[in-house]
């Protein structure tokens, strides 16, 4: 992208140069002030004197020759300046050009070096420890761990009851099936009534401290009920 | 009739049954003195008036800077194991542990918190309605008995909000390195909360350097308004006397307050007992 304009202004240049040659010392006159070189103020005050000469030798003619001279001093400092100027620029802008190809040539590694202020954290995409997921993430997947496990207690328990016997083996393998749901069945014995209301009563105690966040203190008061 | 009542739930295992009330570990930093339930708990007990629904739960919350051995401390007294490699706990987990106490079936929810300061913006969030804080620091690192609670210099505040007067408009300060009493409480109702303070890894010092431990972490337990326990996990050592006076304690409070509650709304409402049976 940058490398056309530059080639422009060395054409643009080279141009230049050869008009000067072709047009002599008079073509200095002609050119555009901005492009001209203390070359070209040399010229000028040559054709100038020259002129002044041709005058003759009238003390209004002397007078003015002074004033002249001066002038052309002005400008010959005012182009060296410029020249230098721009030269200056020009130097520095290739050295910044330099660095910056310097910099895309090391590619993404340089990246890290980029300042990106305060708060703010790079990572390495080639990291395999690189950090991925979200806080929103992480609460998600413990609760679904929480409610997991609850629901495991839950069965545990369960189990244990048929074990010990609290709950007749014959009603088991009708009712099986129905184990798997979620929330425990509604059982028809008394001592059964009397225990699904204490492993629903634990199920649904863990669901709310999965809400939690969002409830705030709304059931604060059924906890002391628990 | 009373004696027709079922059994609740299963049985729970022989060490899980408590039916005298625990010790105390010191008596130098005790929530209670008293060797046995208060009367009106026991009558209740005997008389199943322990409520309607016919199940306790209390939540507790164990807090405490990484490494302290929270985790550890919860698998041996629920799981009766000791894991010597560290694993971080990621944000929150969770144990259940049934108790029958004074023939009452009983639950302890033990919430087990992560201890890594990237992890309390999860953790935090179940601190709320706990009836028990457990802070938890290594006996062996006098930094994580000073993390369990601010740096001394603002014990008037502390007080302040010990009081129930906590100042309004303040804003709601964000979470700093250590103080776990002070998040822990903050998520409660002032005044609702046994607290604990707990040293592990007892079995690493001699008997001398735990009695100096001891000595500043006692101090600082009766500035929490907390009860002291030393304990290993990896021993077990007072592990199983420190839960079961965990849980004598905070069944013996929610009977009382439901023994409260129910005495105020018996007249409109009726004996719930009636209910059930």
């Amino acid at each position: 992208m940058e490398e056309p304009p530059l080639r422009e202004e060395q054409e643009e240049e080279e141009e230049d140069d050869d008009e000067r040659d072709e047009a002599g010392p008079e073509g200095a006159l002609g050119k555009s002030p901005f492009q001209l070189t203390t070359e070209d103020v040399y010229d000028i005050s040559y054709v100038m004197g020259r002129e002044l000469m041709a005058l003759g030798s009238d003390p209004r003619v002397t007078q003015l020759q002074f004033k002249i001279v001066r002038v052309l001093e002005m400008l010959e400092a005012l182009v060296n300046e410029g020249s230098l100027t721009v030269e200056e620029l020009r130097m520095e802008r290739d050295n910044l050009r330099k660095e910056v190809e310097g910099l895309r040539r090391e590619g993404p590694p340089a990246n890290g070096e980029v300042n990106l202020g305060p708060d703010k954290m790079v990572i390495d995409l080639a990291d395999p420890n690189r950090p991925r997921f979200t806080l929103q993430e992480l609460r998600d997947v413990l609760q679904e761990r929480n409610s997991l496990k609850s629901q495991l207690l839950l069965v545990q328990e369960e189990l244990q009851c048929y074990k010990s016997g609290l709950i007749p083996a014959r009603e088991g393998p009708g009712e099986r099936r129905e184990e798997d749901a979620v929330v425990p069945r509604v059982s028809k014995g008394g001592s059964n009534k009397e225990e699904k209301t204490t492993i629903k009563k634990l199920g649904s105690f863990i669901t709310w401290q999965e809400g939690d966040e969002q409830a705030g203190k709304r059931r604060s008061g059924d906890f002391a009920d628990a | 009739m009373k004696s027709s009542l079922p059994p609740l739930g299963p049985p729970v295992s022989r060490d899980r049954v408590i039916a005298s009330f625990p010790k105390w570990y010191t008596p130098d930093a005790c929530l209670q003195r008293k060797e046995q339930f208060h009367g009106q708990v026991n009558e209740a007990c005997q008389h199943r008036h322990t409520g309607t629904v016919g199940l306790k739960l209390s939540k507790v919350v164990v807090v405490g800077d990484l490494y302290v051995g929270k985790t550890s401390l919860i698998h041996r007294f629920c799981k009766n194991v000791f894991d010597r490699d560290y694993k971080a706990t990621i944000g929150v987990d969770f144990e259940i542990e049934r108790f029958e106490i004074a023939g009452v079936p009983y639950s302890l929810q033990i919430w087990d918190t992560a201890g890594q300061e990237k992890f309390k913006c999860i953790a935090s969030a179940y601190y709320r309605g706990a009836q028990v804080i457990i802070t938890a620091f290594d006996l062996t690192d006098v930094q994580t008995l000073e993390h369990t609670r601010q740096v001394p210099g603002s014990a008037a505040l502390r007080v302040h909000e010990g009081s129930g007067t906590c100042p309004t408009g303040l804003p709601k300060p964000e979470p700093v390195a250590g103080q776990w009493l002070e998040d822990a409480l903050r998520e409660n109702e002032a005044g609702s909360c046994f607290i604990f303070l707990v040293g592990t890894k007892k079995d690493l010092l001699s008997a001398a350097a735990c009695e100096q431990a001891e000595a500043e972490a006692v101090h600082l337990a009766n500035e929490m308004q907390a009860e002291y326990w030393s304990v290993s996990a990896k021993t077990g050592e007072n592990v199983k006397a420190f839960f079961s006076r965990v849980a004598a304690l905070a069944f013996e409070q929610s009977v009382l307050q439901d023994l409260e509650k129910h005495s105020s709304s018996r007249l409109q409402v009726g004996d719930g007992d009636l209910i059930r049976a």
